[in-house]
C-alpha cells in the first residue's frame, strides 16, 4: 500500500519511529483545560491500577485570582535523575535519548526511587510489584507514535519532541516562550518544560486530583506525593 | 498499600507467571545500544500497535459522538484514540472516550437476562433465557395491542441515539409514549431557539476558528456540554493564536471560567439582566447592525429601544452583581468585533423561571450586532439526520430503511382522532385540549407524551416534560401496564428522585417494569425483568450532528468486539420483541443482519460500504461551509411551481423561502421566513393554559424578572446549585473505575466569606436543605423542605456568596463496587460474568482507595432526592438551579 492511500492510523510501524536526540516534553499550561483526558488515556494504555499514577492532573487555586489553574504532572525524566542514583539495585536507568526507565526484572522494592523522586512521580504497582512511572510510552514511540497522553491531549496542550534538535517544535517554542521546568531549585535539569508555569503552583499541596481537601489528604498519603 | 515486599520474595511466589518470557508476535526493536536496555523488555505486556487492529467507530462517553478509533488486541479493546478523519472532533477525545472501555470490561456489568425472584426492589434475581425473557415480555405486551390499549405500554429513555429505531418500535406497537428527559437537560435551551429561527439545529454552531470575541452566559464547553469537544480545541486555539477573546458569565470557577480571559461570577439567574443592558450599551452607543436587523428580525428596532429604556448596566449591577462599568464595556467590545463575535449560553443562563426569556435575550445580541450566519459569528448548521430539510440540500439523503410503521392517532374527539384514551383523561384536562388551536390538538398523545400544562415542550417537536412522568402517573393521568426504561437514570438522576423510586416501586402504578441497560442501576435494581445491552463497543449506529467546522459530516458506530455475554444490542432486543409480539410488529422488523440494515441506511452515500466502514467517517470538504444559509438563493427546481403570497415563497402549502430585493431567497425555517425576535406563540400558550400575562414566561418578546423566589431573598437563604464534571457523563459513568478515582465525591463548594459568616471551617459539615419554587409550577409555595443533602465544605474565591453547589454524578446506590465506592459487588451474581475480564479485575484488585473501608472519603452523596421538580411555565425545563435552600453546620 502506498504512504498516500494509508489511514492516520494505518502509520504506524518500526519504519515510523523518529530519531531522537534529547526525548522532551513540553505542556503548555496556557492551553490546558484540566480535562484529565491525558492521564486517563495513561492509565487505560497502561492498564494502570487503582491508586497508582504515571500522570496526574492538578487543580490548583490561584491565590491572587478566584480561577482554578490546571497542571498534568509527571516524571520529569532528569538529566540528572534522583530516582536513578538512589535506587540501590540500578533497576532505573536512562535510555540513548535520555528518558529514564525503570527495568522491571530489576526492580528489589526498595523504593529509595518513590522518596527521592522530587516530583512524587514514581509509585508501586502492588499488581506487578515493580516500581511505576512516566516513560514517555516508550512502546509507542518506537513505533512512530506519540505517548499516549500528548496523542490524547483535545486542547494541544502536550507535545513530545526532540530537545537537542534546535527546529524541533518543543524547542522552538520553549525558546519563544520562556518555558521553565517545575521546581528548578531541585537542581536534576528536568525534560518536561512548562509554559505558564508559575511558581505559586510548585507551593500549593490543597489541590490533589480534585477540589476535595478530605479526598487530597489521602490521595497524598496513599501515594507517597511530594508537597508540590 | 504500604506493606514493604520486597520483589525477590515476590518472585519466588510468582515464578511461574514470569517464566512465560515475551507475548509471540510482537515486534523486535534492537537493544538500545549504548545504555544496553532492552526495549523488548520495558514494553512487554503493552499495546503492540502493530498487532492490534484499528477500527473506526464513534465515542458514546458523552454527547459529544466524537469520532474515535478502537484498538483491538486478542479480541479486546485495549485503547481509544481519536478519528483524525472527524471534522468536528478534528481527532481529539477527552477523558470520556476511554470510559468506554471501562464499562464494557466492568466485572459488574449485566451479561445475561434477569428475571425477579424477591420482591422489587430487593435485589433477588435469577437468570433466564431470551426465549423466556421475551416470551414473557411479549406475553405482557401483546394483550395490550390486542385490547387497543397500546398507550398503556410506557417507553423512557435517559440515552438514545439509535436516530429512530426506537420510535420504529413504538410506532409499530401503537404507543406514543416514546418518553425521554429533553425538559431534565436542554428544552429552556431549545425553545428560544426554535422560536426564533424555527429550528433548533441541534443547536447553534459558533464559528470559534475565526471568532475574535465570546461571551459565555453559563456554558461549559471544557467540561461538560453537548459539543464541547467540538468547541474546545478551537476556542483554545483561537484563545491562545489568534488573540480571541472569553467572556463568561459563571457562579462557580468552572474549567472554562478559569481559562476564559475575562470571569465575572454572577448571581444565578441574572443573564438575561446582563444581556438586556449589553443590548441598552449597544443601541445607546449606535454600535447596532440596522441593516441586518431591518433586514431579518420581525420587531421594529426602535420598540427595542422602547425595551430596553430602563435594563441600563446600573440596573443590571443591582439584579447580577456585574459591575456596570464592565457591563458596558464588555457590550462595546463584543459589538465592537461584529460580525466576528459570537454568545454562548446553556444551563447557566436558561435552567431557571426566568431562562427561556434570557436566552431569548442572549440570542437578540447576535441579532443585533448581525453576527448571524457569518465567519466568526453566531452560525447554525444545517445539522444532522439528512432529508433534505433547511440547510442540507444537495447532502446525499440517508435514511432508516423501511418499511417504516405510521405513528399513533392524535388524542381528541372526532375524525382521525384516538377517542378512547382521551376520554379517560379528567374532565379539565380534555375541556383544555379540546379549546387548543387544531395546530395542537393534532400533536397531543395525553399527558405523559404531551402534557398539556406545557405545550410549548411538543409546540416545535416533541421534547417532554420527563420530570412530571412519575407525578402524573401516581396522579392516575395515565394507566400503565408495562413500562421499559432504556439507559434511564430517573431513579437517581431526576429532582425528587425518591419519586421516581416510590413509583417505580410501587406494584399498581407500575404493574410490570422492564430495564434495557449495560449495568445494574438505581432504575435497573427496580425492574421485574432486565434486559442486558450491549455496549458502544459492540454494535452499530447512524450518526450525524451539527459541524463546528460548519461542513456537514456523517460518521458510524460499529462494532469492534462481539457483545459480551449474551448481551444484544437494544436494536436486536426490539427486533426480537416485535417478532415475539408479532400482530403485524415483525413486518418492519425483518432485519436480520445488523450490518445489511446499516448498510441499506447509508446506501446514498457517495463512498461504498467497505470504504466507509474502514474511515468511520464521510464528508463533502469540498462544500461550501453553512454561512449565511437564509441569503442563498433558491434554485430553479425549488422554485418551479411556486408562488409567491405577500413576500413569502410558497410551495405545495409550504413557505419555502422570501423575496428579498425581488430575488426568491431561503430565508430562515420560521413561518415568517424572519427572525421570530417577537413571537406571539408565548402569549398564546399562556393564554391557553391560564398562566397570568404577568408572568414572564408569557411574554412575546424577552423581558427580564427575577426567578420568583430570589426575590427578596433573606440574608440567611442561599442558592442551592448543581454542575456537571469533566471526567463523567450524568448519572451513568459511576461505574468507570480511572474517571471515579479521579472524582468520587461532590463537597459543598462556597465563597470563603459564605463560610466565614455561617461561621464554618474547610471540612465542616452542613445540612442543605432546599425549598420549594414560588413561580406557578409544581407544588410551588408549599412551605415544606424538599429534602436536605448532608456535606461537607469546600471554600473557593470564585463561588458566588450567595451560591453553594454540589456536583451530579457522585452518590450512587448501585452501579456495582466502583459505582458504589464500596469493596463488595452488589450487581446480582447470576447476571454478571463468572470470570470477568482479567486486565479490568487486575485494575479493581488494589483496591478503591477512596472507599470508606480503605480509609477513604466515599463516593460521594445523592443530590437529587432533594432538589424540587421544578418545570418551567410553558416549556416544562426543569430548573435546576433556581433552589432557594439553608444552610445549617452540623
Amino acid at each position: 500500500m502506498s504512504e498516500d492511500s494509508k489511514l492516520p492510523w494505518e502509520k504506524v510501524g518500526p519504519e515510523y519511529k523518529k530519531t531522537i536526540g534529547k526525548a522532551g516534553m513540553l505542556l503548555d499550561l496556557d492551553r490546558c483545560v484540566g480535562c484529565h483526558s491525558c492521564s486517563v488515556s495513561c492509565k487505560t494504555e497502561h492498564e494502570v491500577p487503582l491508586g497508582n499514577f504515571r500522570m496526574r492532573v492538578r487543580y490548583m487555586e490561584n491565590p491572587d485570582s478566584k480561577k482554578i489553574a490546571f497542571a498534568p504532572l509527571m516524571c520529569m525524566q532528569c538529566e540528572d535523575a534522583p530516582c536513578i542514583t538512589a535506587c540501590p539495585s540500578n533497576a532505573l536507568k536512562k535510555m540513548d535519548d535520555g528518558r529514564v526507565v525503570v527495568r522491571e526484572s530489576k526492580c528489589d522494592l526498595e523504593r529509595e526511587c518513590v522518596s527521592a523522586c522530587p516530583y512524587g512521580a514514581i509509585s508501586i504497582n502492588e499488581e506487578k510489584q515493580v516500581a511505576e512511572k512516566c516513560d514517555f510510552c516508550t512502546h509507542r514511540t518506537e513505533l512512530g507514535l506519540e505517548p499516549a497522553c500528548a496523542d490524547s491531549c483535545p486542547s494541544q496542550a502536550i507535545q513530545f519532541g526532540d530537545l537537542n534538535d534546535p527546529l524541533d517544535p518543543i524547542s522552538i517554542k520553549i525558546k519563544a516562550k520562556g518555558a521553565k521546568t517545575w521546581k528548578e531549585e531541585a537542581g536534576t535539569k528536568p525534560s518536561v518544560y512548562y509554559i505558564g508555569h508559575e511558581k505559586w503552583m510548585e507551593k500549593k499541596v490543597n489541590t490533589g486530583v480534585q477540589l476535595d481537601p478530605k479526598d487530597e489528604d489521602i490521595i497524598y498519603e496513599q501515594n507517597n506525593l511530594k508537597d508540590l | 498499600m504500604s506493606t514493604i515486599t520486597k520483589r525477590r520474595d515476590f518472585l519466588k511466589i510468582g515464578a511461574a507467571a514470569f517464566a512465560g518470557g515475551l507475548l509471540p508476535g510482537i515486534f523486535t526493536p534492537s537493544l538500545n545500544a549504548a545504555s544496553n536496555i532492552n526495549i523488548q523488555e520495558l514494553i512487554k505486556g503493552k499495546i503492540d500497535y502493530t498487532k492490534a487492529k484499528a477500527t473506526p467507530t464513534i465515542c458514546f462517553g458523552c454527547t459529544n459522538h466524537c469520532g474515535v478509533i478502537g484498538w483491538v488486541q486478542d479480541g479486546r479493546v485495549r485503547k481509544i484514540e481519536g478519528n483524525p478523519l472527524d471534522p468536528n472532533s478534528e481527532g481529539n477525545i477527552c477523558a470520556k472516550a476511554q470510559g468506554m472501555i471501562s464499562y464494557t470490561y466492568y466485572p459488574e456489568r449485566l451479561l445475561y437476562p434477569l428475571k425477579r425472584v424477591g420482591k422489587r426492589g430487593e435485589g433477588k434475581w435469577k437468570r433466564v433465557t431470551w426465549d423466556q425473557a421475551l416470551d414473557e415480555l411479549a406475553g405482557k405486551l401483546r394483550p395490550l395491542r390486542d385490547n387497543g390499549v397500546p398507550e398503556e405500554f410506557v417507553f423512557h429513555y435517559g440515552r438514545d441515539k439509535t436516530k429512530g429505531f426506537t420510535k420504529r418500535f413504538t410506532n409499530a406497537f401503537g404507543t406514543p409514549h416514546r418518553l425521554n428527559r429533553r425538559s431534565i437537560c436542554s428544552s429552556n435551551r431549545r425553545a428560544p431557539l426554535m422560536s426564533y429561527y424555527g429550528r433548533d439545529f441541534e443547536w447553534e454552531t459558533q464559528d470559534l476558528e475565526n471568532t475574535k470575541y465570546v461571551v459565555n452566559f453559563g456554558a461549559n464547553p471544557m467540561e461538560a456540554y453537548q459539543g464541547g469537544l467540538f468547541m474546545m480545541h478551537r476556542l483554545r486555539e483561537s484563545q491562545v493564536n489568534k488573540g480571541a477573546k472569553m467572556v463568561t458569565f459563571e457562579v462557580r470557577p468552572s474549567a472554562t471560567a478559569s481559562v476564559s480571559e475575562e470571569f465575572h461570577t454572577i448571581m444565578p439567574g441574572t443573564d438575561g439582566a446582563v444581556a438586556f443592558a449589553m443590548i441598552h450599551v449597544i443601541l445607546k452607543e449606535g454600535l447596532e447592525n440596522q441593516e441586518f436587523w431591518n433586514r431579518w428580525a420581525n420587531y421594529p428596532l426602535e420598540d427595542v429601544r422602547t425595551l430596553v429604556k430602563d435594563y441600563t448596566p446600573e440596573w443590571a449591577e443591582s439584579h447580577s452583581g456585574i459591575p456596570a462599568a464592565d457591563i458596558k464595556r464588555i457590550a462595546i467590545e463584543f459589538a465592537s468585533a461584529a460580525p466576528a463575535c459570537c454568545t454562548m449560553s446553556n444551563r447557566g443562563s436558561a435552567k431557571h423561571y426566568n431562562g427561556v426569556q434570557a436566552d431569548r435575550a442572549i440570542r437578540m445580541l447576535d441579532v443585533l450586532v448581525g453576527n448571524v450566519g457569518k465567519p466568526g459569528g453566531f452560525c447554525l448548521s444545517s445539522g444532522s439526520g439528512w432529508s433534505g430539510k433547511y440547510g442540507q440540500e444537495g447532502l446525499p439523503k440517508l435514511s432508516q430503511p423501511g418499511p417504516k410503521p405510521g405513528g399513533p392517532k392524535p388524542w381528541g374527539i372526532g375524525e382521525g382522532f384516538n377517542e378512547a384514551p382521551f376520554k379517560k383523561l379528567p374532565k379539565k384536562i380534555q375541556d383544555r385540549v379540546n379549546n387548543f388551536p387544531d395546530e395542537w390538538k393534532n400533536k397531543y398523545f395525553g399527558e405523559l407524551a404531551t402534557p398539556s400544562e406545557f405545550p410549548l415542550a411538543w409546540h416545535w417537536y416533541q421534547m417532554r416534560v420527563g420530570q412530571l412522568v412519575y407525578p402524573y402517573i401516581k396522579e392516575g393521568l395515565q394507566k400503565v401496564s408495562v413500562y421499559m426504561s432504556f439507559t434511564l437514570g430517573a431513579s437517581y438522576g431526576y429532582p425528587e428522585a425518591n419519586l421516581a423510586r416510590e413509583v417505580l416501586l410501587d406494584e399498581k402504578l407500575i404493574p410490570y417494569h422492564v430495564a434495557i441497560d449495560i449495568g445494574y442501576g438505581e432504575q435497573t435494581a427496580l425492574a421485574d425483568l432486565i434486559l442486558p445491552e450491549s455496549t458502544s463497543l459492540e454494535r452499530w449506529d447512524y450518526h450525524s450532528t451539527n459541524c463546528y467546522g460548519l461542513i456537514p459530516y456523517t460518521g458510524l458506530r460499529q462494532p469492534l468486539v462481539k457483545a459480551a455475554g449474551e448481551s444484544l444490542s437494544v436494536q436486536e432486543i426490539l427486533r426480537d420483541l416485535a417478532r415475539k409480539i408479532g400482530g403485524g410488529m415483525e413486518e418492519y422488523f425483518a432485519m436480520d443482519d445488523l450490518e445489511a440494515f446499516y448498510k441499506d441506511w447509508y446506501k446514498n452515500l457517495p463512498i461504498g460500504w467497505e470504504e466507509f466502514k474502514e474511515r468511520g467517517i464521510w464528508q463533502d470538504a469540498t462544500r461550501e461551509k453553512d454561512y449565511e444559509l437564509y441569503e442563498r438563493a433558491l434554485s430553479a427546481t425549488e422554485l418551479e411551481d411556486s408562488t409567491v403570497e405577500g413576500e413569502l415563497v410558497k410551495k405545495n402549502g409550504k413557505t419555502i423561502g422570501i423575496m428579498m430585493d425581488g430575488k426568491a431567497i431561503r430565508g430562515f425555517p420560521t413561518k415568517s421566513r424572519k427572525i421570530g425576535v417577537y413571537d406571539e406563540i408565548w402569549p398564546i400558550a399562556a393564554k391557553a393554559v391560564g398562566l397570568p400575562m404577568t408572568d414572564v414566561n408569557a411574554s412575546p418578546i424577552a423581558i427580564y424578572d427575577t426567578v420568583p423566589e430570589h426575590k427578596d431573598l433573606a440574608d440567611d437563604r442561599y442558592i442551592f446549585s448543581t454542575f456537571k464534571w469533566n471526567v463523567h457523563t450524568q448519572g451513568r459513568s459511576a461505574h468507570w473505575k480511572y474517571h471515579s478515582e479521579i472524582v468520587h465525591t461532590n463537597p459543598a463548594f462556597m465563597h470563603p466569606d459564605t463560610g466565614k459568616s455561617l461561621g464554618l471551617k474547610e471540612g465542616d459539615s452542613v445540612r442543605i436543605s432546599v425549598f420549594r419554587p414560588h413561580g406557578h409550577t409544581y407544588r410551588s409555595n408549599e412551605k415544606e423542605i424538599v429534602g436536605t443533602v448532608e456535606n461537607h465544605v469546600r471554600f473557593l474565591k470564585g463561588m458566588h456568596s450567595k451560591v453553594i453547589m454540589c456536583s451530579h454524578h457522585v452518590g450512587h446506590s448501585e452501579h456495582g463496587s466502583v459505582g458504589r465506592a464500596e469493596e463488595a459487588k452488589s450487581t446480582p451474581a447470576v447476571g454478571i460474568a463468572a470470570t470477568p475480564d482479567e486486565a479490568e479485575t487486575k485494575a479493581l484488585k488494589g483496591g478503591l482507595w477512596w472507599s470508606k473501608k480503605k480509609g477513604g472519603i466515599g463516593g460521594g452523596v445523592a443530590i437529587n432526592d432533594a432538589l424540587p421538580i421544578n418545570p418551567c411555565p410553558l416549556t416544562g425545563g426543569q430548573n435546576w438551579y433556581d433552589n432557594v435552600c439553608k444552610i445549617e453546620k452540623i
